[in-house]
Formats: C-alpha cells, structure tokens, sequence
C-alpha cells in the first residue's frame, strides 16, 4: 500500500521532520553511550582506589560509576529530545521534572546494578569463570520476578470507571478464556499527551492498563475496545512469559560471552573486570536490538490481530491506528535502518495493511 | 679580696609572637561550670532587657556596617573605632548567647567589655583584602547559615529585614534563634543545671565551640576580619575532661576527593542506605537479646558486642561516606581497619545495670543533641559537595567539623546499643591537640653570692 493514499500529505512530511531528528538522536546517543563506555572500560580500574570496599563492593562502584556517566553524557541528547518534544505537542513534562525524574531513575537502576554485580561477582568469587551458568538463572528468575511484581510499580492507578468499556472488556476475557483481568487506568496528564495503554503483570499480579490518554477525546468507545482488546490479547497470547523465556534466551549466552570477554581482566571475580563487563553488556545488547525488535513486533502484530478477531471492528481499529501514527508523530513508513533499529512496534502502515488484510479474509465484500 | 662571678645574662623575655595560623577572633572560656539555680530558672525573663538591647544595638550596627563597608572598601583596612565598636558588638552578643545557652552563669554587661566567662577575643584592625570585602555579603552566607543553624544570628536571628514588616520580621528573626539547634539543647542543659546546680561539661564545650564559629562569623560579617570562619574544632575552646573515652575517633583521610564520585555521592549512597536499614533491623533484634544478657549478667554477651559495634562501624563509615568526610566507597561489614573514618571501641566492660535498665530514656537527650550535630553534618555535605566537585579537595575546618559529629553520633549509637555505659561527650575534643606543658616557672635571677 501506499502510505499517500492513508495519510495526508502534510502528515507525512510533518511526522518525517518530527522522527529525523528522533533518529539522528538515537544514534547518537548510542555511538555516545559505546564510545563512553569504552573509555570507561580503559579508565575505569583507576576507580579502584576509591574504594575501601571489597571485591563485591568495589565492583558496585565501578558499575554504578559507568552507568553515572553514561546517564550525564546522555544528558545533553535526552534534553534535546525533550525540546522536541515539546515542540511537536508530544510531551507535557518540564525540564526540570525530566533531570529529576531522571535523577530518582538512576537511583533505581544504581541498586539495580549493585544486585546484579552481588550476583555477578559473589558467585565469580564461588564458582569463577563459571558464574555464567547460575548468574544466568538468576537474572532470569530476577527478571521473572519483575514481570510479576512490576504493576505494582507503576504508579497513579485507578480502576476502570467506564461501564460500556468494562462490559466489554469482561466479554472480550470470556471469549479469550482469560480470568477476570482487572482493567487500571494510569492518570498521565502533566506528563504527556501520548496515548498508550500496556499489558503487564504475571499470573495472579496480570492487569490491562490505560493510560488515561486514551480515554479522551478524539478516541471513540470503538477505539478504545480495540486497545483494550489488544491488550487482553497480550495476555491470552501469554506474551510476558514468552518475553522472560526470550530474555533467558539471550541473557545466558550473553553472560557466558561477557564472561569469556572479561577474563583478560581476571574474569569477573576481578572487580577492575567490571567496566569491560559494562562495555561487553552495551555491545551485545545493541548488536541484539534488531532481533529484540523483531520479538516485540511479531508479538504487537499477533496482539493486533487478536483484537481484530475480538472486536471484529476493521474501520475503528484502522481509525485507532491512524490516530496513533497522529499523535505520535509517526513515520507510517520509516528507512529500514530505523525500522530495524528502533521500532518495537509495526509501522503504522504494517498495522493499516494488516487490518486489510483481516478484513479481506474474514469480511470479503460481496 | 672579693671574686664577682660574670653577671649571668638573662635574655630578655619576649612577649610571645602570635601564632600566624590563630584566627584573629577566638573565644575564652574560664567558666567553672557552677550554675546558680535562682537565675538558670528565670533565664529566659532575665534576659529580656538584654535582648532589648541587643537589638537596639543591631540597628545602630546595621547601619554601622554599611559606613564600614565603604571605609574598609577605601581604605583597605577597619577604621579602629568602627572596629571597636563591632568588637564590642560581638563580644555582648556571644556574651548573651552563652548567657542563654547556659554556657556562662554570670549575668552579662550591657557593654560588652572583656572579661566575661565566655568571652570573645579579637585582634586589632589589619589590611583587609578589598575583593573579599566587596563581596563579604555574599562571601558570608555558608558561615552563616551554619552558624545560623547552631547558634542563630548576633540580632537573634537573620540579618536582613527585606520583604517582610518590622514586626514579622523581628518574630522571623527571633524565631530563628528560638530554632536554632542550640537552643533546643540548652533546655535539655536547663534541667541539667537546675538538678545539679551544674552545667554539663561537653554540652557547654559544645555550646563554647558553636559561640566561637558564630563570633567568627559576625566577626567576618561585620568586617572585623577577612579571614573566613573556622569550623575546625580542633582547638578544644575549654578544658577537656579527664574521662577516658570507650568510643574514640581515627581520622587519617588525607581531604583529597574524586570529583566523579563527589558528583554522584547522593546515589552511590542510596545502596548503603539500603543496607543500612536491613542490617538495622537486625541489629534492633541484637539489641533487645543484648539488652536482657547485659541487665542478667551486668556484661554485653562478646558476640552480640562485636555484632553490634560492626554495626556501629558502619553506621561511621557510611556517614563519612555521604557526607563527604571522607572519600573512599566504603564496604559493607564494618570491617575495623579498613577505612580513613572511623571509630575504636573497647572490648565488652562491666555495665551499671541501672543505667542499662533505663538506656533507652537516657538516651534521648543524646540523641537529641546527635540530631542537632547532624544538621550541621548535613550542611559539611551539602557545602563539602560543592567545595570537592571544583577543588576536588574537603577543607580541613569542615572535614573536621564533619568528624565531630560523627563521632558524636558514633558515640550516641555505642551508648544506646550497650556497647558502653560512658555517657557520649558532647564536646569537641578529637583532634585535640595534646595540652602543652605548663610554661616553666620564670627564672628569677639568684641573689649573687658574695665571697669574702
């Protein structure tokens, strides 16, 4: 299909500018964080005598250190995203409230690291070159662990105050097989202006939530059944467990290559390792970003289709598509080095095609 | 015949050359400690007229410090009789706030003239440099909002009166005061100097420290001297006990600090604290097992001491830690001997099992006075902070201060989870200096001996 004849002309030219410097951004953040890391891979052992901790302890230095510089290099191109955004509409945040919020967030993934390095580097000290294995399960069980408790993690949540939405939703769940999945909505005003809504949670802790976004206008009730549907059908699709099995698919031959990597520093057990480690870990999670992508997409792409099956609603779910791609700002059709990239989900024009292809093969037209 | 020996020649003796390091304003204390309890009890009514005055006096000061500020500006150096007038002005307003904290008994003058039990010494005029005085007003405002925080201010509160109407502004100002941490402390020395007819001996060393920060910091303010204040409290400003002390501090950081890590210490922090908070449950559970063995047996079980005082290490190490005292990432043990801050603490003694029955009340005011030497922590790390991102170095006074009180809290935690019995001393003596020896009596000389 052609995406001129979905989209007006200026909405393409206007979501192109939008998503080119979103891009060019991306990229450098990334060559930013590699060329950082691989100074800090060079220069970091230096850190050591700023510690008076143990090997465990020192290496929390020594990673905490890496990802604090990485987060303040970062900065100047996360600050120009923003303007951008605020330029375009996309976002409400301040600056202010984006360093800060930024500032708390690496407070998080500095007691992130610190257990990953207590594993890494209290099992190097048991086992040696062999943490790989058992620090391999652990991070999968840590991310299990995760996925089970992250909705209690996110914040200013309420529950579904929209009968017809709900009715809907409950028959959607009845027709899935799916147990009374409850439906939050997460109040995201004074932050952005995005639409988005996300399947979350494992077992008992599974939970659709909204953000409130979506609940407003221009989006019809139509739309809104489309969203949810969709993400009921992450959970009958039962993706988070397949993306925990698709991360322990990648974490364990990830942390044998970093354990190989690492062992000209001494291996892991050797905290002056851990700024190689660091730069081991980037690497390979950017050389792995395309395949992530390629997950995520097949799993939006099966999730839209369930939607479609659900609500048997082609032209509100087109619409709803089309109202994202708006919103966001959205190349429906972007170079392919950016789809490969950066797109987590189908372009907008994959998701319009994928609906006619629905509707062709469930609603062929007399 | 007569022999005259060779007259001995005496040498002359020399007035003693002033220090160059000895800051031009200090602070003299000769209390004895005695306290009547007639005028501890109306304290605060008595000193009424004496708040009055003082801020009459700030006014015609206020007023005062702007024609200095140009003289000295010009000059290069305080008029003597602006001089003397400040001198006289700082030295009524330490006076008074001894008076209130209870670090001095008798009643002050109104003149401010020497003499007074806690008392305030200040060198004549000298150059000043005339940058630092163009920008005292701004120069002053770390000094002061520490010494604010201790002590309050020589109006008895903040200085500037803009924004608000006098009468707001002179309760803001006498609020801060009110507030400030020495203050709340010397109504914990009321109650003390009521009972005992007494003053405790490190309260009003501390009291004695803070005043002496304060009157430097009045002093730079009002011109009186361009060298910065020094919260250093290395220089014992009274007597120091003869108490052995169970919990003492080693300091052997040697100030300098890696910009990187000062500039993330808050987060780098953040998993200490963590930590912190799980080993302190486990250590409240060791103490109340603790606390039942040392009232039965009169002696803390060994292991539970060890447990305990590693936890107390910790507890040091982590706030030197963040509050930039010192500059390496600390472990996670408490390991003695492992890092440039931290604390000795004796092996398992005999405890009074009165005082380990009722360890927790009578702690309280220890804690209280923790809580008040943490604030001025908090303010080392919030100033230490800037100061080792762009010089990458602590400056000693603060660094000090900083040790202070953490051996002040050090000492506080050890007391509280029966490590001693030795009630924490408040005052500031850890990096005293050892006391020189008393000068030798001078020498007169001999009668000459006359042989016949």
């Amino acid at each position: 299909m052609e995406q001129t004849t979905l989209f007006p002309t200026s909405t393409i030219s206007q979501a192109e500018s939008y998503e080119r410097f979103v891009r060019w951004d991306f990229v450098l953040v990334q060559l930013v964080v590699i060329a950082v890391v691989a100074v800090y891979a060079k220069i970091g052992p230096k850190f050591v005598r700023e510690s008076a901790a143990g090997p465990i302890g020192t290496g929390m230095l020594l990673a905490m250190l890496g990802l604090g510089l990485i987060w303040l290099l970062q900065l100047p191109f996360g600050l120009a995203e923003l303007w951008w955004q605020r330029r375009h509409d996309v976002t409400e945040a301040s600056y202010y409230e984006w360093v800060v919020g930024g500032w708390f967030g690496l407070g998080a993934e500095f007691l992130f690291v610190c257990l990953a390095i207590l594993i890494v580097v209290g099992l190097a000290q048991v086992v040696g070159d062999w943490w790989w294995l058992p620090g391999g399960v652990a991070f999968v069980a840590l991310a299990t662990l995760f996925a089970f408790l992250f909705p209690y993690l996110i914040p200013g949540q309420e529950p579904l105050r929209r009968p017809a939405l709900q009715a809907s939703a409950n028959s959607y769940e009845e027709q899935l097989g799916l147990e009374d999945i409850p439906i939050n909505v997460q109040d995201v005003s004074g932050e952005t202006s995005l639409p988005n809504a996300e399947a979350v949670g494992m077992g008992p802790t599974r939970r659709v939530i909204l953000w409130s976004t979506v609940l407003r206008r221009p989006f019809t009730l139509d739309e809104q059944e489309v969203v949810v549907a969709h993400e009921l059908g992450h959970h009958a699709r039962r993706h988070i467990f397949k993306g925990v099995a698709w991360y322990a698919l990648f974490a364990i031959p990830g942390a044998f290559l970093i354990s190989r990597i690492t062992r000209r520093r001494g291996g892991m057990r050797n905290p002056e390792a851990v700024p190689l480690g660091l730069l081991a870990l980037v690497v390979l999670s950017t050389i792995a970003l395309p395949l992530q992508n390629v997950i995520t997409r097949h799993m939006e792409a099966e999730a839209d289709w369930v939607a479609l099956t659900l609500t048997q609603d082609p032209q509100d779910a087109e619409g709803l598509f089309k109202r994202f791609t708006f919103a966001a700002h959205a190349d429906p059709s972007p170079p392919t080095w950016s789809y490969v990239l950066m797109e987590t989900h189908p372009t907008g024009l994959q998701r319009i095609e994928m609906v006619r292809a629905w509707q062709a093969r469930e609603q062929p037209s007399p | 015949m007569v022999f005259e020996p060779p007259p001995i020649e005496l040498e002359p003796l020399e007035p003693p050359s002033p220090d160059p390091n000895r800051h031009p304003i200090r602070v003299v204390v000769t209390d004895d400690l005695d306290r009547s309890r007639l005028t501890v009890a109306f304290r605060l009514i008595l000193s009424i007229p004496l708040w009055i005055w003082l801020f009459i006096w700030s006014i015609g000061a206020f007023f005062a410090a702007i024609v200095n500020w140009f003289l000295t500006l010009i000059k290069g150096r305080s008029p003597l009789s602006l001089h003397d007038f400040f001198a006289a002005y700082v030295r009524f307003s330490t006076h008074l706030h001894a008076y209130i904290f209870l670090a001095a008994d008798p009643y002050p003058g109104f003149s401010g003239k020497p003499g007074y039990p806690v008392d305030v010494e200040v060198d004549p005029p000298a150059p000043q440099h005339r940058l630092k005085t163009f920008f005292r007003g701004i120069l002053v405002i770390p000094a002061a909002t520490l010494a604010g925080t201790l002590v309050g201010t020589p109006g008895g509160g903040g200085s500037s009166n803009s924004g608000y109407d006098d009468q707001s502004s002179s309760s803001w100002e006498y609020g801060i005061t009110l507030a400030s941490g020495f203050f709340a402390l010397s109504v914990l020395a009321w109650f003390v100097c009521l009972v005992r007819a007494r003053a405790p001996h490190g309260m009003r060393d501390l009291f004695a420290y803070g005043l002496r920060y304060a009157a430097q910091t009045w002093g730079y303010f009002f011109l009186l001297t361009d060298r910065y204040p020094n919260a250093d409290p290395a220089e014992p400003v009274a007597d120091l006990p003869e108490v052995p002390r169970p919990v003492r501090l080693n300091v052997e950081d040697d100030l300098r600090r890696s910009r990187l890590t000062v500039f993330f210490r808050g987060l780098l922090y953040l998993v200490h604290l963590f930590w912190l908070v799980l080993w302190g449950f486990a250590a409240v559970l060791a103490l109340i097992v603790s606390w039942f063995a040392t009232l039965a047996t009169g002696r803390t079980p060994s292991a539970l001491h060890r447990f305990l005082a590693a936890y107390v290490q910790y507890v040091v190490h982590v706030s030197a830690y963040a509050s930039i005292v010192a500059n390496p990432f600390p472990g996670f043990v408490g390991a003695p001997g492992t890092y440039p801050v931290e604390v000795e603490i004796d092996g398992p003694e005999r405890q009074h099992r009165l005082k380990t029955l009722f360890r927790l009340f009578l702690a309280i005011p220890a804690f209280l006075i923790s809580a008040t030497l943490n604030w001025a922590l908090f303010l080392v790390a919030i100033f230490g902070w800037f100061v080792g991102l762009f010089l990458g170095r602590m400056p000693l006074g603060l660094r000090n201060l900083g040790a202070y009180a953490i051996r002040y809290g050090a000492e506080t935690n050890a007391y509280f989870f029966l490590l001693t019995d030795v009630y924490p001393y408040s005052g500031p003596w850890e990096f005293a200096a050892p006391r020189p020896a008393p000068p030798p009596p001078e020498l007169e000389p001999e009668p000459e001996p006359a042989f016949t």
